[in-house]
């Protein structure tokens, strides 16, 4: 699992920005490290790194609903069976797309290649309508 | 001869087959693998004689044999350089 302070670029990246003002404060850091011995500069790191982690924490590592349903739309519009025009965010591949179930093991290999996934037969299975594949990526915690 | 296979099986052996092509490492094998499967699956969906049905399924299952030991064979011979259709378009 990557740390999750890392991953600025998803979301606001400015939390990571705004620590280095308070860090940079050159007279108390150097009054601290020169100071009274390891207790202090121990507390300097942890502080800094809760308030990190505190901050990271805070952010949401979960993408939004709505770029998850954007991107699926997409995935399943650039299908080539597909005519875009019919795709609304509640279709039914098979219903209503006029698709079938080899169609739709193919509409979902490709959603997991786009969200990086891997999704297990049995609920690949139970995957047939966009609102289904919608709640599905956006419950899933690997998703990217 | 056999039982023809059940849907859920197809279903199964289609989902593995395209699931050993993306392991391949060459562009040009992964893309042919999962074109054969799909073209190779939709023109028999209509074998409504069980012979013939359960007769492709095993074909399809050695197939898959196949490919999964070409997939390994493919990654340890694979050339460093990328094929160009891989290369992101800006």
């Amino acid at each position: 699992m990557k740390p999750s302070y890392q991953n600025s670029e998803s979301g606001n990246g400015v939390q990571t920005r705004n620590l280095k003002p308070s860090y940079q404060n050159k007279g108390d850091l150097h009054s601290e490290i020169t100071g009274r011995g390891n207790g202090v500069g121990f507390e300097i790191h942890r502080t800094f790194s809760a308030t990190f982690r505190l901050m990271s924490s805070s952010h949401d590592d979960h993408l939004d609903k709505k770029e998850v349903a954007d991107r699926v739309l997409d995935v399943i519009k650039s299908y080539p069976k597909v005519d875009p025009s019919k795709v609304t965010p509640d279709v039914h591949f098979q219903k209503d797309l006029g698709l079938d179930s080899l169609d739709s093991v193919e509409i979902v290999m490709a959603l997991e290649e786009e969200f990086k996934l891997e999704i297990p037969d049995k609920e690949a299975d139970k995957i047939d309508s966009l609102p289904l594949a919608i709640e599905y990526i956006y419950n899933h915690p690997m998703a990217s | 001869m056999g039982s023809a296979p059940t849907r859920s099986e197809v279903l199964s052996l289609f989902r593995s087959l395209l699931r050993t092509a993306r392991e391949f490492s060459d562009y040009n094998v992964r893309e042919y693998t999962k074109r054969r499967t799909v073209d190779a699956f939709r023109d028999n969906r209509r074998l409504s004689n069980q012979a013939e049905a359960a007769a492709a399924f095993a074909e399809g299952k050695s197939q898959l044999g196949v490919a999964k030991r070409q997939a390994v064979v493919y990654s340890l011979y694979a050339p460093k350089v990328k094929s160009i259709m891989e290369i992101n378009h800006s």
